[in-house]
């Protein structure tokens, strides 16, 4: 009976210190995961101030004739705070790009025009630049953007087209193939007052990793980078993603 | 017969079973850390037994079950690919290049199987774009008789599995022998309902949506339609897309480490999940594809509802 019971004794016993050693490797686990992620975290804010103090000979001179133009895409939350993309804008002058295409599905940047054009040094609107008003030193020129310039665009320069073919003199026969081309939809695109601009690298800050509805028009063959939340952005992050993009190589399907 | 357990032999028994579990501990954390470098090694669990061979070698996974990390409620409905790497796959493994898009073809089975098997609806493939058409001529030709000799030999398999395939694309500069294939594949298939595969061949974002004002025109031409009932909906039905139930993908991977669209579904990607993937296309594994998913349904979770 003795014999018993110290045995259900020892085997409780083993099975409390089996079960310590579980915990135990269950919460070393735990430490180890969280401790690689505060590393990696710590390892890319002391990367993004090496890059932001020029440490980084690497990122000191980004060749941007590549980048002819840049667009930003922004959450509905991020695009309230305007303050946060007035920032980025001035990053982005500083860098040195000459054209930048902001976009927020529900236009909340294109009401807010006036003011980032106020605090943004150096920034004017594209239609002007347009006008002929060549932009010198640093100086940026911005396009806003929303949803309305998207599928909505798209239908108007669609009936924009209709309208123009049934009116013209076409044979029986012909069903508009050579009538709808891609430079017929730019044009089309052009009267209803949407730019045509394809932005050569597409920056994406919100939690999504998503495009959030920009102009499928022009998206046909832009790089898209996600970049986080626009709360926690960092210029380092920012000139790494474009020097990134400087570099890569595009064979358009070739 | 009676005996008692001495205090000192219990205290041996209890540092030899301290020192057990310690060993034990180590040596869990040990095969932990080794686990990543061992996997390449050795045939996931249960990866060999619920494989059923198809012909000529191409592996399909057996029936799965909803992995722990997923959410069956979260799947995607549709998952567009971009299938990128084959080429480079080839050179990097010392192979031509057809044996880089017949193992990419493969690839792509066992990825549709995998999806359906998830539950998810429809799978859409970005097998030829209109731009690989400046690629040279040898290439392109070895790619059509690629297509066609494949999807000629699994019209069987695509009805005993009950997916349905559909080819969208220009089609018109394609060879006619790829074109009574296609024909006959999507006639012998059409009547599936639950599975969709659908395969991009000679396709272009933009040219779908000037297709799609074409298609408008004619039917104003018939009188069929007014202009003001040219909404967005109306447009949408004109798209190339129109043959699924869901037109827009929840996700899109492309693999091989590029980060752009590439002129793929332009219009329908606009509220879609993007994941890019390092791994070149032959490569990517039903791992590569939970770690997708996974990314993707913490997107949904975050957000609630599909957008």
């Amino acid at each position: 009976m003795d014999s018993n019971q110290s045995m259900r004794l020892l085997s409780a016993w083993i099975g409390q210190i089996g079960d310590l050693g579980l915990n135990l490797l269950w919460r070393f686990i735990h430490i180890v995961v969280s401790l690689w992620y505060i590393v990696s975290g710590i390892f890319e804010a002391i990367e993004s101030y090496a890059i932001t103090l020029g440490l980084n000979k690497k990122y000191g001179s980004i060749d941007l004739e590549k980048l002819r133009c840049l667009a930003v895409v922004v959450d509905i939350e991020a695009a309230q705070d305007v303050a946060n993309v007035v920032e980025l804008l001035q990053w982005l002058t500083t860098i040195g790009v000459k054209q930048v295409g902001l976009f927020d599905s529900q236009g909340l940047l294109k009401k807010s025009k006036d003011l980032i054009l106020e605090t943004v040094p150096g920034s004017m609107l594209l239609e002007e630049i347009e006008k002929d008003v060549a932009p010198d030193g640093k100086r940026i020129a911005l396009e806003f953007i929303s949803s309305s310039d998207n599928k909505e665009a798209v239908m108007k320069a669609a009936n924009i087209l209709l309208q123009r073919y049934l009116k013209s003199s076409h044979p029986e026969d012909d069903k508009g193939e050579d009538f709808f081309t891609e430079s017929h939809l730019n044009d089309a695109l052009r009267v209803v007052g949407e730019n045509v601009h394809v932005p050569d690298l597409l920056l994406v800050y919100g939690p999504i990793r998503s495009h959030l509805g920009f102009p499928a028009w022009r998206l046909r063959y832009t790089e898209i980078v996600h970049m986080g939340t626009l709360k926690y952005m960092r210029y380092g992050s920012l000139l790494k993603a474009i020097h990134k993009f400087t570099g890569v190589h595009q064979n358009y399907g070739t | 017969m009676n005996f008692m357990i001495h205090a000192n032999h219990l205290l041996v028994l209890f540092t030899i079973s301290t020192m057990l579990s310690v060993l034990w501990f180590l040596l869990s954390l040990l095969s932990l850390l080794l686990l990543p470098c061992l996997r390449p090694c050795f045939p996931a669990k249960g990866s060999l037994k619920n494989k059923k061979k198809i012909d000529k070698g191409t592996y399909v996974v057996g029936e799965e079950e909803t992995p722990k990390e997923l959410q069956r409620e979260l799947m995607p409905r549709h998952v567009a690919v971009i299938m990128d790497g084959n080429r480079r796959w080839a050179k990097q493994t010392g192979l031509l290049t057809s044996q880089g898009y017949e193992a990419g073809a493969k690839r792509l089975l066992e990825f549709a199987d995998l999806c359906f098997k998830l539950g998810i609806n429809t799978v859409s493939a970005f097998a030829f774009s209109t731009e690989n058409w400046g690629r040279h001529k040898i290439e392109v030709k070895c790619l059509m008789y690629l297509f066609q000799r494949y999807l000629k030999s699994k019209i069987q398999f695509f009805q005993s599995k009950e997916i349905r395939v559909s080819v969208i694309g220009n089609l018109a500069k394609i060879p006619e022998s790829l074109l009574r294939t296609v024909h006959e594949l999507e006639e012998a298939t059409k009547s599936y309902k639950k599975k969709h595969l659908i395969l991009a061949i000679d396709y272009s974002g933009r040219f779908d949506i000037l297709g799609a004002c074409k298609n408008i025109v004619k039917k104003s031409e018939q009188g069929l339609i007014r202009e003001e009932d040219v909404d967005e909906t109306f447009f949408e039905r004109e798209l190339q897309t129109r043959c699924t139930e869901f037109p827009s993908p929840d996700l899109l991977i492309r693999t091989s480490g590029e980060q752009r669209i590439s002129n793929f579904f332009l219009w329908q990607l606009a509220y879609t999940e993007f994941f890019f993937s390092p791994v070149l296309w032959p490569d990517f594994d039903k791992q590569k594809f939970i770690e997708a998913l996974v990314s993707y349904q913490r997107r949904d979770r975050r957000f609630g509802s599909r957008l």
